[in-house]
């Protein structure tokens, strides 16, 4: 083991004080979100609130990815084993996180677009490709199961998040972009133009990424120091 | 980030199927043109949609809160249990090293 059981994985102090401000921003992000005042729009309604959840878990998802990718970038420089363990932490909440961005996507269009159609998918293109997406990295573990050797499963786990973590912005970003689809940023225009977004709203909007964020980083470091806990006693019988 | 209005003489060139956001025809049924092509079935409201899309649809973004929140807690039980499983471990075998 490259690290002892005494040396930090994080800083607590660092943890405790996003702990608390994650707390704070995201409890501020849902009652701003409730009973803030959002642009009246057609189909979408006070459905609109959905922005400041459901677009956030997307861009969890993305910083997830990007952690992920970073951490298996330095385990196939360095060799340590947490290097591994962080990587594969940052992507199985990067598909939690998915998987929530696309249920909550489903269920909003649903009862928006869709009304009186009866449509739970809609074949749209950001939805289609982030589901391809989510296999992809559903896909990665099942890479990680498939090898015994924990080096060896690194590695080769490694290598293949990075070609995960290229998808990425071309399936969320580039492709839908370029296509006709529901999600504001389609057919050409760029994402969150100012058209795209009215400015009261983005008061609570970025409050909300930022928070997830937060909140994806507390989830992944605990888990990180639960695996390295569980890890340890492995391979110390005699505890 | 400050907001620059755009003025009609300096804005980008639409295409024809396009609508400006400020133009009085607009509304946000445009974000639905790829799909005015198709001719949606408009049924009778069944099931859930009387419930969902009362009150302004305001149902709806508790729907997605709840579902993300539960999924959030459904993720902290299952790490507290690991722990749990863990922290039992470490209390067996600490007793047998005794």
């Amino acid at each position: 083991m490259a690290t002892t059981a005494s040396s930090p994985l994080v800083h607590r102090g660092l943890y405790r004080t996003v702990r608390v401000l994650v707390v704070v921003v995201l409890t501020g992000v849902l009652l701003a979100g409730f009973l803030g005042w959002i642009p009246q729009l057609a189909i979408l309604e006070e459905s609109a609130r959905n922005l400041y959840f459901h677009v956030p878990m997307w861009f969890t998802l993305m910083a997830a990815t990007v952690v992920s990718a970073y951490h298996s970038v330095r385990y196939l420089q360095t060799g340590r084993r947490i290097r591994d363990v962080r990587a594969r932490e940052a992507a199985r909440l990067a598909l939690v996180f998915g998987i929530l961005g696309i249920i909550t996507g489903m269920v909003w269009a649903r009862f928006t677009w869709y009304e009186g159609t009866g449509k739970w998918w809609n074949f749209d293109p950001k939805q289609s490709m982030a589901a391809v997406l989510l296999l992809i990295y559903g896909a990665y573990f099942v890479l990680r199961d498939g090898i015994d050797d924990p080096d060896k499963r690194g590695r080769i786990a490694a290598v293949y998040n990075l070609f995960a973590v290229v998808t990425m912005p071309f399936l969320l970003y580039i492709l839908p972009r370029q296509m006709q689809s529901l999600h504001p940023g389609a057919e050409g225009s760029p994402t969150f133009s100012q058209t795209d977004l009215a400015p009261a709203m983005r008061w609570v909007f970025y409050p909300s990424v930022l928070g997830f964020i937060g909140l994806f980083w507390l989830l992944y470091t605990q888990r990180v120091r639960l695996a390295r806990i569980r890890d340890t006693l492995r391979e110390k019988p005699e505890l | 980030m400050t907001v620059h209005p755009v003025s009609a003489s300096d804005a980008p060139p639409t295409r024809p199927h396009q609508q400006r956001p400020d133009s009085a025809a607009y509304d946000s049924a445009a974000y639905d043109s790829a799909w005015a092509q198709t001719e949606m079935p408009a049924a009778e409201p069944y099931g859930l949609e009387p419930y969902m899309t009362a009150d302004g649809k305001v149902y709806v973004v508790l729907a997605v809160v709840l579902i993300i929140w539960l999924g959030l807690l459904l993720l902290l039980f299952r790490t507290d249990r690991k722990i749990d499983r863990l922290e039992r471990r470490l209390d067996e075998d600490g007793s047998h090293g005794d």
